[in-house]
């Protein structure tokens, strides 16, 4: 699969630098906790794949994925959460909640890219 | 890397050093690379003239497993290189992190950023020589838990634990836990060869582990530059501050 568009969710701001440049052939957006992140994906509605942290303020990542899901926009959007929070029990719940893959920090970044080029493909929306 | 230490570099320039062997062994995978798919082109091409039946199938053989050895190795060289390329990456990201900002805050973040994401550490703190007085500032606290680290627990730190101590006053990086420290790591905060702190790993994430050897390159990074990052930053948050005074003190007289 290959993203028109990337969403990365995180409050560290070496993060964001790091998905730029692992990223660089791709259109990236930024948001920096839960909150920003709807308001990112309301506005930008070609975002076709999340990058989301779990532990942020405002709003953590499991909020973001029940909303999202409460939503229905989970239909059209793929989400890799990317934490630091590696229990099975979180990976279960980030799962269940609707993320499509579960990677832990600190990661190889050829982890982030076999994770994304994984993903089903999805019928692009009209 | 668990007991035992090993010595940071001495200059200020450890992560550029750190960066340049990483390039160069990239460069020669790389190069490897270019000549296992010259002598994979050789073995694909066509079997020696005069060759017939039994002993040209033999021969197609043998080349077709020379092609697939050489695939397999060119493929693990492949998978080598761009994980070279992440380190790298990572590398010159948290050093363009570490210089971005004047704001004394934001670099402890950055530092502390660092720590979390690349290195994985779950329980931390930052030492930094105070300008006045003896000791160092504890700058930085992560995940510490009070029941097993009174040591860090206050403002100051005034000595106690041997490896951070040993660091502090030798600026070797040093790793535990040994039997009088249950650290895993101290890495000296260094600028000309002076130490001006410390990053102390007490615990990594769970899934972290341990401490790998591709970790080393990040420690030396953060040895080598932090210091000079937090310096910079403190003696600009102090020049602004003296500004903002002077500025203040010619509008007074002025009138203003």
């Amino acid at each position: 699969m290959k993203p028109r568009k990337v969403l990365v969710v995180d409050d560290s701001a070496l993060m964001h630098r790091i998905y730029d440049v692992m990223l660089r052939d791709q259109s990236v957006v930024h948001a920096h906790d839960g909150r920003e992140a709807l308001e990112s994906i309301a506005q930008h509605t070609d975002v076709d794949l999340m990058l989301l942290d779990i532990n942020m303020p405002e709003m953590n990542g499991f909020e973001v994925l029940d909303r999202l899901r409460e939503g229905g926009q989970l239909a059209n959007l793929q989400v890799v959460v990317v934490t630091t929070e590696g229990g099975e029990e979180e990976a279960r719940r980030g799962l269940r909640a609707g993320a499509a893959a579960y990677l832990t920090k600190p990661f190889r970044n050829e982890q982030i890219r076999d994770a994304i080029a994984q993903l089903p493909e999805r019928a692009t929306p009209p | 890397m668990n007991d035992g230490e090993a010595k940071a570099p001495s200059s200020p320039e450890a992560g550029g050093r750190a960066g340049d062997a990483l390039l160069t062994e990239l460069r020669d995978t790389l190069e490897r690379a270019a000549r296992l798919v010259h002598a994979l082109g050789a073995n694909l091409g066509e079997p020696a003239p005069g060759l017939v039946g039994d002993d040209r199938a033999a021969e197609l053989e043998r080349r077709l497993s020379a092609a697939e050895a050489d695939v397999s190795e060119l493929a693990d060289r492949l998978v080598e290189s761009e994980h070279q390329v992440g380190r790298l990456m990572n590398l010159y990201v948290a050093t363009y992190q570490l210089h971005a900002m004047l704001d004394p805050q934001v670099v402890r973040t950055a530092i502390a950023d660092i720590a979390i994401n690349l290195l994985g550490a779950r329980r931390f703190v930052l030492l930094l020589q105070r300008e006045e007085g003896g000791g160092y500032e504890i700058a930085l606290r992560e995940g510490l838990r009070p029941e097993v680290d009174a040591l860090w627990a206050g403002e100051v730190y005034s000595g106690g634990d041997p490896l951070v101590d040993e660091t502090l006053a030798e600026g070797g990086l040093r790793f535990g836990p040994t039997s009088g420290s249950a650290i895993l790591a101290a890495v000296p905060l260094k600028m000309q060869d002076e130490v001006f702190g410390a990053l102390v790993v007490l615990e990594l994430l769970e899934h972290k582990g341990k401490l790998r050897s591709d970790d080393k390159d990040l420690l030396d990074l953060l040895s080598a530059h932090a210091a000079s990052a937090l310096l910079a930053a403190r003696l600009f948050a102090a020049k602004d501050r003296k500004l903002k005074t002077l500025e203040s003190l010619i509008r007074l007289a002025r009138g203003e």
